[in-house]
């Protein structure tokens, strides 16, 4: 699978997640989004007329959409991230998909703003941002109520993958987090996943490492 | 600068060996709870490049900070530079410290100790912490009280309203809940508490 990517972006980061949480190898060609403007060259319109990245190209299939990449992903190697096989969860994973697509139109739209120089009403996209995160605190402290770490049930889904970036690079958008306590565990719980990798901005639970012993005596004298 | 205990977070928001940003007037806090279970707040900046310690990691009984993992013990003392492993830190490099108490699953904190304990609310247990952009007045008023706690009526249940000034027009709102309710019921208590935040905020910029 080739999965045109851009270090910085947050959906393309959500591929990553979800290939490095199932174990999937991607054949990653970096694309020179900010500032060389690459995924609107011909080459790469030429596969996505939209100019968005991520794109995933996997025999002869062509996504563009990075939920439906992680639908795809999921499906193909990993199926109990798709969430519960019944009507209302599979539901429930369709409602967060689309959730983290607003979440990309504000959160995502701010901190473009902020670090890209991308053009927006800042004030508009913050306020539609923060009824989104309201609105994700709100669900997650729900699940808490019922014993569930995450948005649809007791296990990570595609939907907490989708929603997780944007949310956690929000600060760089001027969302600050620090009213969102429920956030901040889930956030806490996804971090603490078997297979979890960073981006930019994103760093891993220090914690579940063993403390790194003194320094090797030959470095110190080398130090020295 | 408040000389009673301010309410900053619910305990449960705080697990174990993880550390959450939180105020205390003019006083950014980071507020950790170390992996036995001691609460602390000490102020929100790592001594060595004043990174926020809230951003940091927990391991035992430490708080290190993220960007170089300077870790801090008892008292907010500087005990371990990882760079220079067999270095005793100086006593100088210190967390400023400020109290932190727990009751009724709410963390109270205070720049030095009240001569009173924090209040108790027998019957009611911790329910959710909010963030509204008001003034306390507006808040209290909102919920048919005034002053920073006021026991209301919301959703269908009589709730404890814990209200702590924050800084930038803004109030944090702890609510008690009563300890006999139902899923269904914190639900409704829930959505009370969205609609009255949508309600006061919407008073502040009419």
């Amino acid at each position: 699978m080739i999965l045109y990517d851009y270090i910085l972006s947050p959906s393309c980061y959500r591929v990553r997640l979800m290939a490095a949480l199932i174990g999937r190898r991607l054949d990653l060609r970096p694309v020179d989004f900010h500032p060389g403007q690459e995924h609107l060259s011909e080459p790469m319109l030429a596969l996505n007329p939209a100019g968005t990245i991520p794109v995933l190209q996997d025999d002869g299939l062509v996504l563009t959409e990075s939920t439906a990449i992680l639908t795809y992903l999921a499906a193909h190697d990993a199926p109990a991230w798709l969430g519960e096989d019944t009507p209302a969860m599979r539901a429930r994973v369709a409602q967060w998909l689309a959730f983290a697509q607003r979440l990309t139109d504000s959160a995502g739209a701010a901190r473009a703003h902020d670090m890209l120089l991308a053009e927006g009403e800042i004030a508009a996209l913050r306020g539609q941002a923060t009824q989104a995160l309201r609105e994700l605190e709100a669900a997650l402290s729900a699940a808490r109520r019922r014993g569930e770490g995450f948005l649809a049930g007791n296990r990570p889904t595609i939907a907490d993958i989708a929603c997780f970036p944007h949310v956690a690079l929000a600060p760089d958008g001027g969302l600050p987090l620090d009213p969102y306590p429920s956030i901040r565990l889930w956030m806490r719980a996804i971090r603490a996943l078997d297979g979890f990798i960073e981006m930019p901005g994103i760093h891993r639970l220090h914690e579940l490492k063993p403390e790194p012993g003194p320094m090797p005596e030959v470095i110190r004298k080398e130090k020295a | 600068m408040p000389t009673d205990w301010t309410p900053a977070a619910l305990s449960d928001d705080i697990p174990a060996a993880s550390a959450a940003p939180g105020q205390l007037g003019p006083h950014d806090l980071a507020i950790w709870r170390s992996a036995s279970g001691r609460i602390a707040a000490w102020a929100d900046r790592c001594p060595h490049r004043g990174m926020r310690l809230s951003h940091g990691y927990v391991r035992g009984e430490r708080l290190s900070c993220i960007y170089h993992g300077w870790g801090y013990g008892e008292g907010g003392q500087c005990v371990r530079i990882p760079a220079h492993p067999e270095l005793t830190p100086p006593e100088a490099i210190k967390v400023p410290v400020f109290r932190a108490v727990e009751a009724s699953g709410v963390i109270w904190v205070a720049v030095e100790a009240p001569e009173a304990p924090p209040p108790e609310f027998p019957g009611f247990e911790a329910f959710r912490s909010l963030q509204v952009k008001a003034a306390p007045e507006a808040l209290a008023g909102a919920l048919g009280g005034s002053g920073l706690v006021v026991e209301a009526a919301l959703g269908g249940a009589t709730v404890v309203a814990l209200i702590q000034p924050l800084r930038d027009g803004a109030v944090g709102l702890h609510l008690l809940a009563p300890e006999a309710l139902g899923a269904a019921e914190l639900d409704a208590l829930s959505v009370a508490a969205e609609a009255l935040r949508r309600r006061v905020e919407e008073g502040v910029t009419a």
